[in-house]
Formats: structure tokens, sequence, C-alpha cells
């Protein structure tokens, strides 16, 4: 079986082939940026991209995005570039994190977001981040950095 | 056999000794940091500095913060310093990341250690050992705000790689030939008896990807027994825990009319008159007439940080036991496994990870004894990770309490101030002490459950008393203690009180303010949010409430909050806006302190409006974030957060906001709607308009 990750292909053993698409990310390839936090698809910490459109990972079997293109938080810019993807910068920019651990995917959902609707009204941002919980409390950053990498400022 | 002896509660001066064999459970309490201990913090070597930051990083953004000292201190570059979180072998005993007191209690120290060391390598000294010079505050430059970094912003440490996706979190750590583990246990409280009945232990060996079944007695958590299983992928753990299909014998069950029994501080008082401890002794004339006289019931509720708990532990060939941890506590997990297996501290090394929220709920060990004793029996890397549902079923909890407060005024002012509260305990934990140990404790008092009780008012005749119960189910710290919701119990009393003298609650409250702290901040927000001017007229379908509460916390650290709320005719809420003003002394970092501004608010948010954790058959009845929810993006408004920076000496900002914010929502719901919230969480058919 093979898998697209951030325009990669990956061969996965048969031991793996039974686990989530966020398991083998994590821990069979090494990319930790999507995270277990519910394990249900009820938090969105897991989220990634497949084809472009936010999918929670631990609830997704192999088959089901095999040959399909998946793209985690680690795809949004090459290692080692000088530049980040906007969103991730307007992250860092609006300083978003505290704990960090549910913002690989906010990160993703904003991502997809502004694919979808390059200028979001509050609303339509507020639609798209309501399944992304975060239990810190940074949900009027998110908002901001939002905003910041529409091009809207701050 | 050597001694042990043990400090339980330094200040009410009682020592507790105890003689070696016996089943003590190791207590966190190391002392205030000094600058001999910060020296251990700081090293220099070829012109690079680095910082061994002796906090957990749980968000706070600590590593960024103490940075900031570091930097102005030894008048180097940002660039010049690697701020990293350390193993137990790189920095002498510290202890655990609780209270706010990361830069109240940890910066000057930094400070003196660094200005020590600059003074040092000035001399010429390149090698050795130096003695840390303890210098006031006023003869270091980096707390008196003249270096470039302190005061000032910067960029936050590890959020770089935060946004890359890069490992930082124990769940992130991988490790050469790791295995995955799971404890399995009755969902039964580790407080009811349980243990395993029968398994099929044949099925669970043909599960693919099975490795082992542990059976260890230091698996037992309480009175619950643990299995363990290990497998070669995590994808097998759910598998092969299906194909066990463990049944367990449990002694004992509750349902939460039990716990509401047990607490029910009306009935408490009519039987007992007087409750365990009195934090204000004031005596009650008989015969008192009371103007508010309110009940307040808040449930047993999650910290529910994103990151499950999570470790990782190896032993090494050679014996040394590493463990990559997501601890507030750094020794006392190094403590108490080195206790449990019977190894030298020295050869457990834990490496604190970036947390993924912790709130005060991973403040004991739990997940790293588990990951250990996995990793010794099969001789191998054991990643272990509980899932959302073991978080709320063996995790401990925001305790549910009981509270009565009644009020009598005298002229339009406070004169009796009676607040009775029941509580199960916090800081002498169940989830730790076995009940003769807690009984012990009692004798001290559990300050976790006392903070914030005694009120920041005036009043001629204060009586404010508290009965601690150990309950079946398992509580200990919860972000701000007792204060949360002592905070809305005396907040929302005092909005009543206002009401009843028929005065403005902003002037009812300046007027019986003692500290000119809290005052400012009263004021800082009623200038924000213009509480004095004219508010638009709602629609005639809605209704409006605009509400303010306040607080102090801990004696260090000041908050004033202000909240509108709109409340539709079926009893639907929308909060429209906050506002908080928010003193913790001088600042080192004011976003950040912003920052847990904004997170405080957000869990007032949660605690009026979803923090529950039901409980049914002897468990906590919540599986998933469906059963017991926290706030979303579109309950939280836009908020306000005004910076007071006194200039006094630097207080905690990490718990202060929640003593209020729950308040204010609620004392606005109370005037949109003339409903007093007084069972926690709210249910919207309970402000439903009369004639629906």
């Amino acid at each position: 079986m093979q898998l697209n990750i951030n325009g990669q292909r990956h061969d996965i053993p048969a031991d793996w082939q039974q686990d989530t698409l966020l398991a083998v990310l994590r821990e069979h390839l090494g990319l930790v940026g999507a995270k277990l936090g519910c394990g249900v698809g009820l938090c969105g910490a897991c989220t990634v991209l497949v084809d472009g459109e936010p999918q929670r990972s631990c609830l997704l079997p192999l088959p089901v995005v095999a040959g399909r293109a998946v793209t985690t938080l680690e795809g949004l810019s090459p290692p080692g570039a000088a530049t980040l993807h906007p969103v991730q910068q307007a992250w860092l920019d609006e300083a978003v994190p505290q704990c960090g651990y549910c913002q690989s995917g906010q990160i993703l959902t904003a991502v997809a977001l502004l694919r979808r609707v390059p200028k979001p009204d509050a609303a339509q941002v507020d639609a798209a981040f309501d399944g992304q919980l975060c239990r810190c409390g940074t949900q009027q950053r998110i908002r901001r950095a939002v905003q910041r990498a529409a091009g809207g400022g701050a | 056999m050597m001694r042990r002896r043990t400090w339980l509660a330094a200040a009410a001066g009682l020592t507790v000794t105890f003689t070696a064999g016996c089943a003590l459970p190791v207590i966190p309490k190391r002392p205030k940091p000094q600058a001999e201990d910060a020296l251990s913090w700081i090293r220099h070597a070829d012109g690079r500095y680095t910082l061994y930051v002796p906090r957990a990083e749980l968000g706070q953004n600590i590593l960024t913060a103490l940075k900031q000292v570091a930097c102005d201190e030894l008048g180097i570059d940002w660039a010049q310093l690697d701020a990293r979180l350390p193993a137990t072998t790189d920095v002498a005993p510290v202890r655990g990341t609780v209270g706010s007191e990361s830069i109240k209690d940890f910066a000057l120290p930094l400070a003196q250690a660094c200005a020590t060391l600059r003074e040092a390598l000035a001399a010429g000294q390149r090698q050795g050992v130096i003695a840390a010079k303890p210098l006031p505050p006023e003869a270091l430059r980096s707390l008196r705000g003249m270096g470039p970094y302190v005061g000032r912003p910067v960029p936050l440490e590890q959020a770089p790689a935060i946004v890359r996706g890069q490992p930082l979190y124990a769940s992130d750590v991988r490790r050469p030939g790791m295995v995955y583990g799971r404890v399995l246990r009755d969902p039964a409280s580790p407080e009811l008896p349980s243990r395993l009945q029968a398994m099929d232990e044949a099925a669970a060996r043909a599960v693919p990807g099975f490795v082992a079944l542990v059976r260890d007695p230091l698996l037992r958590q309480g009175e619950s027994e643990g299995i363990g299983i290990v497998v070669s992928t995590p994808g097998a753990l759910d598998r092969v825990e299906a194909a066990l299909a463990v049944r367990w014998q449990v002694d004992g069950s509750f349902a939460q009319a039990d716990i509401d029994a047990l607490l029910d501080i009306d009935a408490r008082l009519a039987r007992e008159g007087s409750l365990g401890r009195q934090l204000e002794d004031g005596r009650i004339a008989p015969g008192t007439a009371w103007d508010v006289d309110l009940r307040f019931d808040i449930p047993l509720a999650a910290h529910a940080p994103l990151e499950t708990r999570a470790a990782v532990a190896e032993f090494a060939p050679d014996g040394l036991l590493r463990l990559w941890v997501g601890t507030q506590d750094l020794f006392y997990v190094r403590d108490v496994v080195a206790k449990r297996l019977d190894l030298d501290p020295a050869r457990v090394q834990v490496q604190a990870q970036r947390v993924g929220g912790a709130f005060g709920g991973k403040t004991i060990c739990t997940v790293e004894m588990e990951a250990a004793v996995l990793a010794r029996a099969v001789r191998a890397p054991v990643k272990l990770q509980w899932t959302r549902a073991q978080e709320f079923l063996f995790a401990f909890h925001r305790p549910p309490s009981s509270h009565r407060l009644r009020v009598a005024l005298k002229d339009g002012r406070l004169h009796t101030w009676w607040h009775a509260q029941a509580s199960s305990h916090i800081l002498f934990t169940n989830a730790v002490l076995p009940p003769w140990l807690q009984r012990l404790a009692n004798l001290v008092g559990d300050d976790g459950v006392a903070r914030g009780a005694v009120p920041p008012y005036r009043a001629p005749v204060r009586r404010v008393e508290l009965d601690v119960i150990r309950l079946p189910v398992l509580t200990g710290p919860w972000r701000g203690l007792g204060a949360g919701p002592n905070g809305f119990a005396i907040e929302c009393t005092m909005d009543e009180c206002a009401r009843r003298a028929g005065a403005d609650p902003l002037r009812f409250r300046l007027d019986h303010v003692q500290d000119p702290r809290l005052a400012r901040v009263l004021q800082r927000v009623a200038e924000a949010c213009a509480w004095d001017a004219p508010r638009p007229a709602a629609p005639p379908d809605l209704r409006r409430g605009r509400g303010l509460a306040c607080g102090i916390y801990k004696g260090n650290s000041y908050v004033a909050v202000v909240a509108d709320v709109e409340v539709q005719r079926d009893g639907s809420v929308r909060l429209t806006q906050l506002w908080c003003a928010h003193d913790a002394g001088r600042l080192v970092n004011p976003d950040q302190v912003r920052a847990q501004c904004e997170g405080n608010l957000v869990w007032g948010i949660g605690m009026v409006f979803s923090d529950r954790l039901p409980v049914a058959d002897g468990r906590v009845a919540a599986a998933s974030f469906a059963d017991a929810p926290i706030p979303r993006m579109s309950e939280v408004p836009p908020m306000q957060v005004l910076l007071v920076d006194s200039g006094d000496a630097p207080g905690g900002a990490g718990e202060t906001a929640i003593v209020a914010a729950g308040a204010a929502v609620a004392n606005a719901l109370r005037e949109a709607t003339g409903v007093r919230l007084q069972r926690l969480p709210l249910q919207p058919a309970a402000l439903a308009a009369k004639d629906e």
C-alpha cells in the first residue's frame, strides 16, 4: 500500500496497514505535527488535509486515503525553508500558541478555509473552527491570525 | 532503616514523622528556589549560554519569559542563549510548576545567578563553580527593565517548532524499537476496589501486533487493579483490548445523588451547626435577618487539556531508566518512580517535554509509572498515552462543592457576611493520599479548598468556614484551585447585595474594597466598557445584560471583568463582549500575561456554560468531549484585556482572571433575565422567557 504524504510516496508495510492515518503519520513516518486529542473525531487536533479538505486523521483507515494527496503541517513549508506558509507566519505574528498542542489542526483548518473563502467574515471563521477545540483559550488570536493571513491585517 | 521526615505544611508548623516501611506516598514539597539553586539553571561555554528552564512549559510560555530575564541580566543577545527544558540530571531539584509562581518566585533567583555569572565572566573566570550573590531586585538590571527584552515583545520560544510540527511533546518522542502500552482497568472510580475476574489471554495473543501481557502489582492505581498490554503499533491496542475481553469484579458503587448528599451544605449546617475549619470566625448574632441568602452548587469538572497524558520509558543496558514526560512536577515523578521501582533516584533520568495543557491536572505520577513498569517487563522502550476516556475515568478533577452564602446589610452596606462550604480535597488529593493520611492532613486544613474564600470586602462580621470530605471520585488541583468556585460564589453574592441595597454594582464594590490595587482594576475595567454610559435598548425579542465581578488571587494579583450578554426568548445565550483589567505587578512578558487573561476568560465561560463531569454507576460517566464539552470558538466573544502595571513586585498571572470571569457572566445573565444562576453549569431552559 502506498500513501502520498506532502507530495512524497511512502510504502506502508503490512504490519502498519491496520492502523489509522494518524498513527501511521506520527509513529511510523515520524510526522508528529498532527496530534491525538480524543481518538473519536471530536477535537480536531489530528486534522490533516486530504485532497485539500480538512479531515480527522484519527478516524481515517489507510485504504480510504491510499492514492489521495495528504497534507500535514510539515508539508506547508519545506524543511529548512527560510519562509513559512503565510498561515504559519500569521500564527507567529499573532503569538497564537499557548500549549500549542491543538495548533496543527487549527493551522490546517485555516489553510483549507482560506483556499475556499479567501476573505472570510467573522461568522465564516467561527463556523470553520467550531469543531477545533482549544482548551488554553487561543480562539481570539486564531481569529486574528486567520484575518492577518487573509490579508486583512491584524 | 533510615527515618523519613516529611513536612506536610511548613507554615502550619506541623511535622509528621514516619518510619520507613509504612505506605507513605511521596509528598512533593520543596522550598522556594534560591540564587544558589539557580546557578544550576544557567551555563556558559565558548561564548554561548544554556538556560535549563526550571519550570514546566505548559503554554504559559515561561521558556520565553525566563529567557528575557536571563538575556537582560547577562547582557547578551537573544540568539546567544538556548532555553531548554531540563532533565532531572541537569538541574538541582526544584518544586513543581503550580500556583502561578514561575515569575513571582523564579525570576529573582535566576536574575541573581545570571548577574553572578556575568560578573565572574567579566573578571576573567571561565571554569569552575561560582557562589551566587543574593542581590536585591533594585540591583538587577533585568528586573528594573533596563535591558532590551524584559517588558518588550519578543518571539515565543518553540513557537516556530509548533507551527512547523516538530517534535516537542512527550507524545511526540520516538525511540528505536519502541512499542506501545496501555493499562486496562475497570471503568469504576479507583476509589472502588476492582480486580480481574476473567480474560481471554489466548485470543489476545492471537491478535497481530501483540507483544506482551503484563501483570504487576505496581500497575494498581488506588484500589483499581491494572493489567498491562504491550503491542507493536498503536492500532493494535484497541484490538488486543477487545480480544482480551477482561471481566472485572468491583466492590460497591455510588451515584451522583450520593455525592450530592455528602456535600449538601444546608444538610451539613443543619446537622453540625458549625463546620470543621473557620477561615474567618466572626460570630453570627442569633436571629440575624438575611438580606441575601444564596446556595451555589458547582460540579465535578475535567481539566481537559488537549494532550492526554503521555510518557515514554526506556531502560538503558546499564540499568539507567530514562523517562520523557509531560508533567508539572519533574522531580516528583522521579521520586515516585524511583521509590516504587526501588531505584536510586540518580539512576532515573526524567526529561521534561513541552506539555500540551495541564491546568493543575498533571501534578501527580500516573502514565510515567505505567510506562516504566511496562518497559521493565518487555525490555524495550514503551510509549503510553492515556485515551480521552481514561482521562475522564482515572485522572483527578475539580472537586464538586456546595456553598451557602448569607449576608445581612446595614444602612446599605455589608454588615454580616457568612460563607459556608463543603468540598472534597484539592491539595491533599485522594488520587495520592490514602484515607488515614488524608484525615491527618485535615488537621492542617486543605488550603486549596480555602483559596480565595475570604472575600476582599470589609464587613463588621465575617464568618468563612468549610468542611472537606473525601468523595468516591478523584479530585485535586484545577486551575485556580478553590479560587474559581469561591470567586464565583462571592461575586454573585456581592452582586445580589448591591441589588438589595439599591446600589450600582461597581460603586457598591468600591465602597467595600480594602485593597487599592483591586479598586484600580475595577476603575480601569469600568472606563474600558464605559460603565456609566447609557446602553442602547434591546429589541423586543432580546434581553441584554451587563455584569461585573472582581477578585484577588493569592494576595498578589488583581482582576476585574465585565461581561455583556444577549438572551433569546428560548433562553439561549450569546456573550457579546468581555473586558478584563489585570494587575499582576511588574510584567516580564506583557503579551503572554494578556494571553493568560484571555485563557482564563475562556475558562470562566466554560465554568458557566459547560464544565461538568457526569457521575453514574460508581464512575465518571463520560467517554468523550460529547459527554464533557469545553468552550467552542463560537462561544468565545471578543475580549479586551487591559494590563495595569502597578510597579509592584511580580505576582501570578496564570489563574487570576478565572476568579472573576464566571461571575461576571452570571451577573450579566442576572441583569438580563432576573434569574440568579445557582447550579452550574447553566441549563438554557432556566433562562427561557416566562411567557414562553
